[in-house]
């Protein structure tokens, strides 16, 4: 897969951009507050349908438009395709070689990106939260199903969780605990698969990364599942083993308002040896680890795929220790991975960059190609 | 200024779903060139659909108001044994261009929604308990779609009739993602219609 060109059209402060990306590195280069991310985040939402940063999709068109597009060319498997998606009074619309896409795997169909910012390199030490959505943006690279089944569940639990607070009779919450447990086991088993996946992936590109002898693990346990060995069950004994944790629970929900169990309540614990990363680790060492799950999930989509994903990395040099830095860019020199940078400091990336790397300066939302 | 005839009725237009007012105003131009009769045509068809179409007290599908039950219910050939449960009339006409089902239907007129404020008394379930007390049927398949309301309507719905001693299936998935049942294809619903499953 290769992204062979992209416009905007009113994507934030972005009123008519296009580019032609490099089939390797790709760098943008401006000062704070020009639209280095916004690039980045257009590409993200081209080929995930979902925002990278913005809780609402009005916050990606530009002040005072209602209208906004991005799209791009990509070659998948020798053809050419284009991509597009619009908002269009806040609502957002999928479009392939012109047409409005019929399913998410007609307009996914092998584009994939996998994002890197500086916020990641917070996950190890925020919160649960922050992990839980660094983990669902790995599972649905890996399978973009998940996109439309994360969704489903919020829903049922959003509906779960109105029925709780109206107090609706029993019969009907409990057709709703039912449904939200067929969805959730749905979830866990994804995030089970992903994980599995990435287990080795992760030790390995940690040991060549840090500095650090013991080895980084990541578990993810369901909290409060009885009576099932989550790493073994079926979807359908999680499915029942959920359904009777909702309803061992249910006065508890009751009285609170809310539902206390299932995947949106889960960690990902991350380890270094037999110590917890999040109490112990220092920055240095968390930020190698967030940096070796995200070499690991790049690595392990080209496995299950057959090719690389396309990166996309704002501004993560200048959050970097030198030396962590220097492993990155070479790291991504050696991938022969499409990568889109953003960067404050050209001097940060140059270690990235090969003869064909393309530069462009950006600077108040236009953007323009420039030397090296 | 526009005649305030016009202005009404590119308004009342302009009220239908996924009519916009410019829609709206293309539409009441149209009604104005062409010639008078097909005006008369279009407004006595309003009416008659008001005046003559209700729901079957039955199984409310649509019913003519001078025959006591729907098509449908009224239709001898059909299998008594066997029920269809339909979130809307689409569905059920989607169901009906398959030419596979020849059982009888029952329309609930919504999915339980607790987001939208749908709790069963809002559906036609209370309705469809009493029709199946001493009956034929043997076997109710549920269609609703296979979204979240979807399912868990089905899931309601299971549990009220399981009990009464009825086989209860559902549609097999084969329904496309994202999409409703409305707009399957025809294959696919014929399909999952021959698939279903047991619940
Ligand atoms: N919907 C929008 N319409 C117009 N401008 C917007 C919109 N959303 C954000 N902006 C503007 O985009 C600019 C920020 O762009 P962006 O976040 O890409 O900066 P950046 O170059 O990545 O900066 P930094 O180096 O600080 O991260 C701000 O000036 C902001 O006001
Ligand atoms: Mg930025
Ligand atoms: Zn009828």
């Amino acid at each position: 897969m290769k992204l062979l060109s992209l416009s905007y059209e009113n994507f934030r402060n972005l009123a008519q951009v296009t580019l032609e990306p490099s089939a390797h590195t790709t760098v943008a280069v401006g000062e704070n507050g020009q639209g280095k991310t916004n690039l980045l985040e257009g590409v993200y939402f081209l080929a995930t349908l979902k925002a990278l940063r913005a809780s609402k999709l009005l916050e990606l068109v530009r002040f005072g438009q209602t209208f906004s597009r991005v799209s791009g060319r990509f070659s998948l498997g020798g053809a050419e395709r284009e991509i597009a998606v619009e908002i269009r009074n806040g609502v957002r619309t999928a479009f392939v070689d012109g047409k409005r896409a019929q399913s998410l795997e007609s307009y996914f169909g092998g584009v994939s990106v996998v994002a890197f910012t500086p916020d990641d390199l917070s996950v190890v030490k925020g919160s649960p939260e922050g992990r839980r959505t660094f983990l669902d943006r790995a599972v649905f690279n890996r399978f973009p199903a998940f996109l439309d089944e994360s969704r489903e569940y919020q829903r049922a639990l959003k509906s779960r969780n109105r029925l709780l607070k109206d107090r609706a009779p029993f019969a009907h919450l409990s057709a709703w605990d039912a449904t939200v447990a067929k969805v959730g086991a749905r979830l866990w088993v994804r995030r089970r698969a992903l994980l599995g996946e990435l287990a080795t992936g992760v030790v390995e590109a940690f040991s060549r990364i840090g500095r650090t002898e013991a080895p980084a693990q990541l578990l993810y346990a369901p909290e409060r599942l009885a009576g099932v060995d989550f790493a073994t069950a079926s979807e359908e004994q999680l499915m029942h083993a959920l359904a009777a944790g909702l309803d061992a629970r249910l006065q508890r929900d009751w009285e609170r308002g809310f539902t206390s169990v299932g995947p949106h309540v889960d960690d990902v614990e991350l380890k270094l040896g037999e110590h917890s990363a999040r109490a112990y680790a220092s920055q240095g060492q968390s930020r190698a680890l967030v940096l070796a799950w995200k070499v690991a999930e790049i690595e392990n989509l080209q496995r299950t795929s057959g090719f690389l994903p396309l990166l996309l990395l704002d501004d993560v040099s200048s959050e970097l220790d030198p030396e962590r830095n220097a492993f990155l860019m070479q790291y991504l020199a050696n991938s022969g991975a499409q990568v889109l940078l953003t960067t404050t400091d050209a001097q940060l990336v140059r270690s990235a960059a090969g003869a064909d790397t393309r530069w462009y300066k950006v600077k108040t939302g236009l953007v323009e190609a420039v030397d090296g | 200024m526009t005649p305030d005839a016009l202005n009404r009725l590119v308004a009342q237009l302009a009220k239908l779903p996924g009519i916009g007012e410019k829609t709206a105003q293309r539409l009441a131009f149209h009604v104005l060139r062409a010639p008078a009769e097909y005006a008369r045509g279009l407004s006595a068809a309003l009416l008659d659909v008001v005046d003559h179409v209700s729901l079957c007290p039955k199984c409310f599908s649509l019913c003519d108001k001078a025959h006591p039950q729907c098509g449908f219910c009224s239709d001898t050939r059909r299998d008594d044994k066997l029920l269809c449960v339909v979130e809307g009339i689409a569905d059920e006409l989607a169901l009906e261009r398959t030419r596979e089902f020849k059982g009888r239907y029952h329309v609930l007129h919504g999915v339980l929604s607790p987001l939208e404020g749908v709790g069963p008394d809002q559906l036609r379930i209370r309705e469809l308990l009493t029709r199946l007390q001493d009956t034929d049927v043997e076997e109710v398949i549920l269609a609703t779609n296979p979204d979240v309301e979807g399912e868990a309507t089905a899931l309601y719905l299971t549990r009220l009739l399981k009990p009464m001693g009825i086989k209860v299936t559902r549609l097999a998935q084969g329904i496309p993602m994202g999409g409703d049942l409305e707009f399957a294809d025809q294959a696919t619903l014929a399909r999952a219609l021959s698939a279903r499953r047991d619940i």
